[in-house]
């Protein structure tokens, strides 16, 4: 069955990183209905991802283990729901009013 | 070198010299002697052309192999790769000579081949303007690589190189890609010592080995009573062919290898029970339903294996050992996993496993492959109608004493040599296996015969794929690559038209072909060729052909419309794998 999950992607800050984070949940049809993308205040070298998506929880496993296969990313976590994504939402704002 | 540069290029030259500087196509050549590299698989063009001529004066280091395609280039560096265990290097320039790399990109991924591909791009100032041969290298190819990057400065060319032969070469292999704008490739730079790349802070190639798991899996195979091992590709990658002879034989379970894991367990040995899958032996397909443990290294229940996942070996726990942990649980649920190279895992187990008999377990195995010899095999070696396939392939084995490196292109003739050749050694079977790429074999060879030329390096390949890359016979006419072709002729895309004879009503929809006269073609190349259409002359045929130390083509004309089996039919289990033409579709 189908759920809200946040899936929280640790990866460089390098060109093309964005996409070949999108192309794994594309080429599974993981839908993504919220996305987050920041670099790391403290160190420009690192950034991270949060994505609200819509997929079953067998999928979303197999995703984790695709996305940590990339050589840029560093890890892959997810939650069931959207909270985490919209803390993570809060935050990333602030921080943006902050600059 | 010297007599052939002007005085201005001399000037030039010693200006550089003077200034301690050198051009990012020169480091970026000397970075590729540094990681070993001596063979270049390649095709110049507008955005590469830095590259070339700094190559000009590399030429004694660096032998350039001219491809007449790029295709060519990355399926040559993949055979050269598969055949020696060392990365290939291909050069190409933008746009098309870039995007002409996607398929052997997209090959070398699926099938785990180290490869490190550069191309040329058009100035840093111009990309995003559509300029002349500008393509998106790497947003194309993003998902047929395992890395790839874009350098616009000759300063980032030395690192980007170490990182890509690390990438390539560690965990899982795989093709990586490194896109050089053509200023980065002319930018004069003072070089700096080449640092081999050790580590990268995202990327963790080596795996943990997990005791747990490991005493897990020895208590199952100690109390198992029909385990079964399954050997893949990994097998071969680690370099763990001897840990699992010693594995298997102490603990006397029977082994069946996956298409790509053919030559990683020696066919003559007495644990050997077949070939698995679609065109697989019967034994081994039948009694994946029956086994107690199934014990997979370094495959990844590919669906050419499995068949229908909901009813594969249902029965059984699951042990499966891979190097790259988006493997495991992806298609089969696992018991057991083992996130390990397979040579440590295969140690480690075996020092736990007890010495065991198997006897009754492996003659079950016999049992099945004799009803397939009577059934298939025995009808395929002795025909009635014109030479099979199989007769061929039989012969070859028999000609070669199963040591050749044999280079199969996709479809039917591909089953048959798998079926048919009887492998000894590792690094002898090469092919397109995940991404069954079609025109894959005549390049693929020529790279495997320029990385073992003491090797026999013989090409089958089917009519249709000998086309999509007989522009290769002017490579190997060009540099005298000894290898010898042979082309099995149904005048068929075979397997296709099996498929339409079995499961469309033998409604042959666009898969009968006219062909050329191929050896007119290869009397163009220059290369010696022979036509065998009558079973009398085919012996003497590959003994010709065996015998000359130059570049060989063999046409063998066979039936028109012979079948491959065994075959699980689509949508069936391993254990509904047919022995013959159904009575209903006849």
């Amino acid at each position: 069955m189908k759920q809200e999950f946040t899936l929280q992607v640790e990866a460089d800050n390098s060109f093309s990183v964005l996409n070949r984070i999108v192309n794994v949940l594309s080429r599974r049809r993981v839908t993504i209905k919220k996305l987050i993308a920041s670099e790391d205040q403290a160190d420009y070298t690192r950034g991270a991802a949060v994505l609200l998506v819509y997929t079953s929880y067998d999928l979303i496993e197999k995703v984790k283990h695709q996305l940590e296969k990339l050589i840029e990313v560093e890890s892959a976590s997810y939650y069931e729901g959207s909270n985490h994504y919209y803390l993570a939402s809060e935050k990333s704002n602030k921080q943006s009013v902050a600059v | 070198m010297d007599a052939l540069l002007t005085k201005n290029d001399k000037q030039a030259e010693s200006d550089k010299q003077f200034r301690g500087q050198i051009s990012g196509s020169e480091i970026l050549l000397r970075c590729l002697i540094a990681e070993g590299t001596e063979i270049i698989f390649g095709y110049p063009g507008g955005a590469i052309m830095p590259v070339y001529d700094a190559l000009y004066g590399y030429s004694d280091k660096l032998k350039h192999i001219l491809v007449r395609h790029e295709q060519g280039a990355i399926h040559a560096a993949q055979g050269f790769t598969r055949a020696t265990g060392r990365p290939g290097v291909v050069l190409a320039t933008s746009g098309p000579g870039a995007t002409n790399l996607v398929t052997g990109l997209a090959d070398a991924l699926i099938d785990s081949t180290p490869l490190v591909c550069i191309t040329g791009q058009v100035f840093a100032h111009l990309l995003g303007t559509d300029a002349f041969q500008e393509t998106d290298v790497v947003n194309t190819t993003i998902p047929v690589t395992k890395w790839n990057v874009q350098v616009t400065e000759a300063k980032d060319i030395a690192a980007a190189v170490a990182k890509a032969f690390f990438i390539a070469t560690t965990g899982r292999p795989g093709p990586v890609l490194i896109d050089i704008t053509k200023n980065a490739q002319n930018e004069l730079i003072t070089e700096l010592p080449y640092k081999k790349c050790e580590h990268i802070r995202t990327y963790s190639p080596k795996p943990q080995l997990q005791l747990t798991n490991i005493k897990t899996a020895a208590q199952l195979i100690n109390t198992a009573e029909r385990p079964y091992i399954l050997a893949g590709q990994g097998v071969l990658l680690s370099g763990a062919t001897q840990e699992l002879l010693k594995f298997a034989e102490k603990t006397d379970i029977p082994v069946a290898c996956t298409l790509l894991g053919l030559g990683a367990f020696p066919t003559d040995h007495p644990n050997y029970v077949g070939f698995l899958g679609m065109h697989g032996n019967y034994g081994p397909n039948v009694n994946t339903n029956e086994c107690d443990v199934l014990i997979a290294i370094g495959m990844r229940f590919d669906d050419r294996v499995t068949g229908n996942v909901t009813r594969y070996a249902k029965q059984a726990k699951i042990i499966h050992i891979d190097i790259d942990k988006a493997e495991i649980n992806k298609i089969i649920h696992t018991t057991v996993a083992i996130h390990a190279d397979a040579r440590e895992a295969l140690e480690a187990l075996e020092i736990r496993c007890d010495k065991s008999d198997h006897e009754d377990w492996i003659a079950s195995f016999r049992t099945f492959n004799r009803i397939e010899y009577e059934r298939v095999t025995h009808k395929e070696f002795n025909p009635t109608g014109k030479i099979t396939m199989a007769e061929v392939i039989n012969q070859l084995s028999i000609q070669t004493n199963g040591e050749a490196v044999v280079v199969s292109d996709v479809g039917q003739h591909q089953m048959i040599t798998s079926r048919y050749y009887r492998f000894k050694n590792p690094r002898t079977q090469i092919t397109s296996g995940g991404a069954g790429t079609m025109g894959f074999a005549l390049p693929a060879a020529m790279g495997a015969k320029l990385g073992r030329p003491e090797k026999q390096v013989v090409a089958v390949i089917g009519d249709g794929g000998y086309q999509m890359t007989v522009q290769e016979l002017g490579t190997i006419m060009q540099y005298k690559i000894p290898v010898k072709i042979v082309v099995l002729n149904n005048s068929f895309l075979g397997m296709v038209r099996q498929w339409q004879q079995l499961f469309h009503k033998k409604r042959y929809s666009f898969t009968e072909m006219a062909n050329p006269d191929f050896l007119k073609i290869a009397d163009a190349y220059s290369i010696q060729a022979r036509r065998v259409e009558n079973r009398d002359a085919l012996q003497s045929a590959i003994q010709e052909m065996l015998g000359v130390s130059e570049p060989y083509f063999l046409e063998v004309v066979v039936g028109k419309e012979d079948n491959v089996f065994p075959m699980v039919p689509a949508g069936g289990c391993v254990s509904d794998v047919l022995l013959e033409l159904p009575t209903t579709h006849d």
